[in-house]
């Protein structure tokens, strides 16, 4: 090696990622480049109805098709299966999810029957002679309208309302009647919107009648989850169960819901007797039917103020729109409440929360799940107030801050921050964006009469989630906790190689996992292999394992670093007995012939070969005191969670709060409409860095995702439930042409959770959705314009400025001053 | 998705694969660069049984000045109309060429396709009408050179025969003190334009000698604004005439509803772009170097 022998303290540095070399060069493994012997292909016939009775479908024509191999419909899915877990408590607890819509159809691009052929052109031939017959029923496209029961999705439920629940802290009513200013907001709404991994989502599934064994190849990004949801509806032991993943092409949380589709690859395998079956899913496929982030109304929120614009209460009423299946959810309905106060210190609040299922794209957890959400109504309450009061947003914004002094903090609702210091993170932001001199050059701008706004927002991304708050929507739910398993050894010659169960999708594990090992054995990092990519058969997996929820750096390196503090403990132990010393008398470094241990006192030592001899295939040299000695070590590492009280809806919901303050300066075109974006600036906060370029890559892609959220990205839906956005001509996902540059920054305070200190981190909370709403606040207030939606584009701003139809402060917003 | 089978044909020259086209009827369609095709294919909205590929056609590809026209050969790329100087002559022809979709769409799309297929949406109808164009069609009985305004008869139709196809396309180059602009708004790279406008002028110290407006996306075809041209033949160029122009052409404007704006926005918007069109015109008939660049959401 070239490398210094004994450089310590790899993480915190700027390594390049083991992994670019083969990602960059075109050399990754992705599912869909996986070619299995005898492989078939298969493709959905999807329903064109948003909600509709199936009448007949008939699957002869497409069977006969030569070169078809068999079809699947409903109906014999329901005979070979149960339906799906469901998450929710009764009533939603009875409902009947099935992979393939059995007697109706509840979204535009539902599943209805899967045709298996030898080629992928031929399934589409197939897919064409299906023959399904539909009796329409009245679509149910608004949550709120959902809720009113009209036209019930699921008769076995009997009602729209997947779940309610009242989150209620402090004394809200002593203070809303101590109030010196009380703002009522009518109505505000989160729009629906998703991701758009560069790679769909793949499946390739195999149910062997040789032994009973189900095998997948796929990119689902939550696995240990999957395999939970796919034995019991295939009913078959978990164990006969492996899935493989390979890299991943990005999946914002959106793959994790993936499973009804392998359930089908799996059932079309046994049907086509054993042969591996594909499932590549299209661009359109995966825009109108994988899944959506979580659309949400807040109606009827009141705020209570003192006099000098502190924010001491706030209620309100939120109803979360799921689509047509719960799938994932009900859990959204508590994630909000990781960031219940945001990075606010008001104490007393009640948030009456529903979910309503209506006939669209059932949700997933797509990035900054169900608490980007909130945290934009937070941000336009923070926004409005102070506008309404003439407050300075930055100023309102310190004003209500939990305090740096604070932490760590404990909120309302029992969750406990970590660390954090917003004031700073808020200077820093200032500086770097120029504050004062936007401040002259939007008043300048604004005298010209042009429509400069400068805002702030402040964002949350809470990773490591206790599972313990499923129980909050629903008491009888079996998970608590979180936690990780990574397994490190040394193998029969002597090298390092880690095994977690993690499936990367760009985040760069196997260069952050390397950093921590080398470390701990003070080698090089590139003297570490990784493995990544789930295999349910390479045993490091618990049943949270998985890439989702900001928590790698958390529970994934947590692992690996206790897996690899036990093989040094081993390590130590094995050398002592060979350099005949003791064990505080071993060092670890580099030498001549490798990695090495050395007694100090001696200076003999034993490269990692040698050790690893002694153990896989010298064993009649080590003597039996040491057979305990594997160099093969399992670490799980746990969260220290307890579960939260299920009444008052209290505990610690989440490890780490990682931070982001955003500033964007935007101007809305007076000829145009168009919102263009003169200047951002995006401060990130998450504890201890492991490896500056890889959080600042994530800074990028999340604060890009965010931007094409706010202004570009809407999944649209017509009256009777048509989705109008179903290609890249019109769900138009932002590109390099649509990014401002973005000035990065950061500070750290390392989390006292985290053994180094990190955060998870990877969702950036959205914050450019708050942010952008903030900055067309203050440049359009003055026209009387509320933002009460998170999606703005220059058709919407022409109908609020010009037309103004909608987004109007006069009849949205009412100011009470005592 | 995947197409439906078709049969694949490899014409050898233009007049072959006016021959195929007459041999094999309506079900044979053009294959030029495909980036509507292909696409169209895919999604199988579009199931020719007979595709003619014209890409192997030597000769195809071309841009050359003669007789104070350019003529484009009917396959050449967008990307080589950005990146050729001859081009650059006409100022508006490389705004346009410059500003289509993306530079992978650029890399295959054809002129000679854009204008056959006549999408409502097109760059090139639009640009081209504001310039003297010709298109000169390929049919069994030999060439007919028709003008660009009787060409395109309506959205996604033209004046060529089934087995006829576009060989050449010729623009006049326009007189010395002309300039013009072309500028679209556009939500992300890869997608048509909300609205587009394309303006050029030939000036006479400040006073407009001649104008030609045309207008896309707003109407089933590209629209030729008559009367915001007439708002500024012989005048001078005004805040006042410039308000005139834009007004008439926001009246001719007939933009449909759709996922890229409301009606009334794209009205709004369209008369941005010709006021903002005509501006960069007016510098560019001076000889000022300006560069336009489409607005992007």
């Amino acid at each position: 090696m070239n490398q210094p022998a004994d450089e310590k303290n790899w993480v915190g540095k700027a390594l390049p990622r083991k992994e670019e070399n083969r990602l960059l060069r075109g050399r990754g493994r992705f599912s869909d480049d996986v070619k299995l012997r005898d492989m078939l292909y298969l493709r959905f016939v999807r329903s064109p109805y948003a909600h509709a009775r199936i009448v007949s479908v008939d699957i002869s024509a497409a069977e006969a098709l030569p070169g078809v191999v068999c079809a699947l419909t409903g109906a014999e899915v329901v005979a070979q299966t149960q339906p799906f877990i469901e998450i929710g408590p009764d009533p939603f607890a009875k409902i009947k999810d099935y992979p393939l819509a059995v007697s109706k159809v509840r979204y535009q691009g539902e599943p209805v029957a899967a045709v298996v052929a030898q080629s992928a052109a031929l399934a589409d031939d197939a897919a064409e002679l299906v023959q399904i017959e539909y009796d329409a029923l009245d679509p149910v496209i608004d949550a709120e309208d959902a809720l009113l029961n009209k036209s019930v999705l699921h008769d076995e439920a009997g009602t729209n309302q997947v779940w309610n629940g009242v989150f209620e802290y402090g004394e809200v009513e002593k203070a809303f009647k101590e109030a010196a200013h009380i703002v009522s907001i009518d109505r505000m709404h989160f729009h629906r919107f998703s991701s758009t991994p560069l790679e769909n989502n793949v499946v390739i599934g195999c149910w062997d009648p040789k032994d009973e064994r189900i095998y997948y190849e796929c990119n689902n990004s939550f696995p240990s989850f999957a395999i939970q949801f796919l034995a019991a509806h295939l009913q078959v032991h978990i164990d006969r169960i492996r899935v493989e993943t390979s890299d991943i092409g990005g999946s914002f949380g959106i793959k994790i819901t993936s499973y009804p589709q392998m359930a089908i690859c799996a059932l079309a395998s046994k049907k086509a007797g054993g042969r591996p079956v594909k499932w590549v899913e299209t661009r359109s496929e995966h825009i109108t039917s994988s899944a959506h982030g979580n659309e949400r109304t807040f109606r009827d929120t009141r705020i209570a103020l003192d006099k000098n614009g502190v924010i001491t209460a706030i209620t309100s009423r939120h109803i979360d729109d799921c689509g047509a299946y719960p799938r994932y959810e009900p859990l959204g309905c508590v994630i909000w409440s990781q960031v219940f106060a945001g990075v606010y210190r008001f104490k007393n609040a009640r948030i009456d929360f529903s979910q309503a299922v209506t006939n669209k794209c059932p949700v997933g957890p797509n990035r900054g799940y169900s608490r980007m959400q909130h945290l934009w109504f937070l941000e336009r309450v923070v926004d409005i107030c102070a506008h309404e009061l003439g407050i300075p947003p930055d100023e309102m914004r310190l004003r209500n801050y939990i305090r740096p002094e604070e932490f760590p903090y404990t909120t309302p609702n029992g969750c406990v921050y970590d660390s954090g210091n917003y004031p700073k993170m808020l200077q820093l932001a200032k500086q770097r964006i120029g504050w004062d001199e936007w401040k002259k050059k939007q008043a300048a701008a604004r005298k010209e009469g042009r429509l400069v706004g400068i805002g702030i927002g402040t964002t949350l991304d809470s990773g490591t989630n206790n599972f313990g708050q499923s129980q909050i929507v629903n008491p009888g739910l079996p998970y608590s906790g979180n936690s990780q398993g990574a397994n490190c050894k040394l193998d029969i010659y002597g090298e390092v190689v880690v095994a977690v169960g993690s499936c990367p999708q760009g985040q760069g594990h196997e260069t952050t996992a390397a950093q921590v090992v080398a470390d701990v054995l003070n080698i090089h990092p590139d003297l570490v292999t990784v493995r990544t990519g789930f295999d349910t058969e390479r045993n490091v997996h618990t049943g949270f394992s998985g890439t989702y929820a900001s928590q790698f750096a958390v529970s994934g390196l947590s692992a690996v670093h206790g897996a690899a503090q036990k093989l040094k403990a081993e390590m130590k132990r094995l050398g002592a007995f060979v350099l005949q010393t003791k064990e505080n008398d071993i060092e670890f470094g580099t030498g001549a012939q490798g990695p090495e241990l050395r007694a100090k006192s001696t200076s003999k030592s034993i490269n990692y070969w040698g050790l690893a001899n002694l153990v896989n295939a010298n064993s009649a040299a080590l003597p039996e005191e040491l057979y305990e000695v594997t160099l093969n070590c399992r670490y799980i590492w746990r969260a220290p969670f307890k579960v939260p009280d299920k009444q008052r809806k209290y505990g610690n919901l989440t490890l780490t709060y990682a931070s982001q303050l955003h500033i964007a300066v935007v101007e809305v075109e007076r000829d145009t409409f168009i919102p263009r974006i003169l200047d951002y600036v995006a401060v990130d906060d998450c504890g201890t860095v492991i490896n500056p370029p890889i959080v600042e890559g994530q800074v990028y892609g999340a604060t890009a995702h965010g931007i094409g959220a706010a202004l570009m990205e809407n999944c649209v839906y017509d009256a009777v439930g048509n989705m109008l956005t179903s290609t890249f001509s019109d769900y138009t996902p932002i590109t390099a042409m649509n990014m401002p540059k973005v000035k990065y920054d950061h500070i750290e305070t390392p989390s006292p959770h985290s053994y180094s200190g990190a955060k998870g981190m990877g969702e950036g909370g959205a914050a450019p959705v708050h942010t952008i709403s903030a900055a067309l606040q203050d440049a359009l207030f003055a026209e009387g314009v509320f933002i009460d939606d998170s999606f703005n584009n220059a058709d919407s701003l022409f109908r609020a400025l010009v037309a103004k139809e909608i987004s109007q402060v006069g009849k949205l917003v009412k100011v009470e001053k005592r | 998705m995947y197409p439906r089978a078709f049969h694949y044909h490899r014409a050898g020259s233009l007049q072959e694969a006016v021959t195929m086209l007459s041999q094999l009827g309506d079900d044979a369609k053009l294959l030029a660069g495909g980036q509507s095709l292909i696409p169209l294919m895919k999604l199988r909205f579009a199931n020719p049984a007979h595709l003619v590929d014209l890409n192997f056609v030597s000769g195809t590809s071309y841009i050359k000045e003669e007789n104070g026209s350019l003529l484009f050969g009917p396959l050449t790329r967008h990307a080589e109309i950005e990146n050729s100087a001859l081009a650059a002559k006409i100022p508006i022809l490389h705004d346009c060429a410059a500003g289509i979709a993306d530079v992978q769409v650029r890399n295959r799309g054809t002129i000679g396709g854009s204008l056959a297929e006549a999408d409502p949406s097109g760059d090139w109808a639009v640009v081209l009408m504001t310039l003297s164009t010709d298109v000169r069609c390929l049919g069994r009985n030999g060439q007919r050179t028709v003008a660009l305004n009787s060409f395109i008869k309506d959205a996604y139709t033209t004046e060529l025969a089934h087995d006829e196809l576009v060989s050449e396309v010729t623009v006049k180059m326009p007189p010395k003190g002309s300039g013009g602009a072309y500028l679209a708004f556009k939500r992300a790279a890869p997608v048509y334009p909300t609205a587009s406008a394309a303006v050029q002028l030939t000036m006479e110290g400040d006073t407009c000698k001649d104008a030609a407006i045309a207008l896309g996306c707003v109407g089933l075809t590209a629209i030729k604004a008559t009367d915001a041209e007439a708002a500024l033949r012989g005048k001078a160029v005004t805040e006042k005439s410039v308000a005139a122009a834009v007004e008439a052409a926001r009246t001719v404007a007939d933009p449909q509803p759709d996922m890229r704006g409301s009606a009334d926005y794209k009205r709004t918007l369209v008369g941005a772009l010709v006021k903002r069109a005509i501006a960069a015109a007016v510098r560019r008939a001076r000889g000022e170097q300006v560069e336009v660049n489409h607005l992007y959401a």
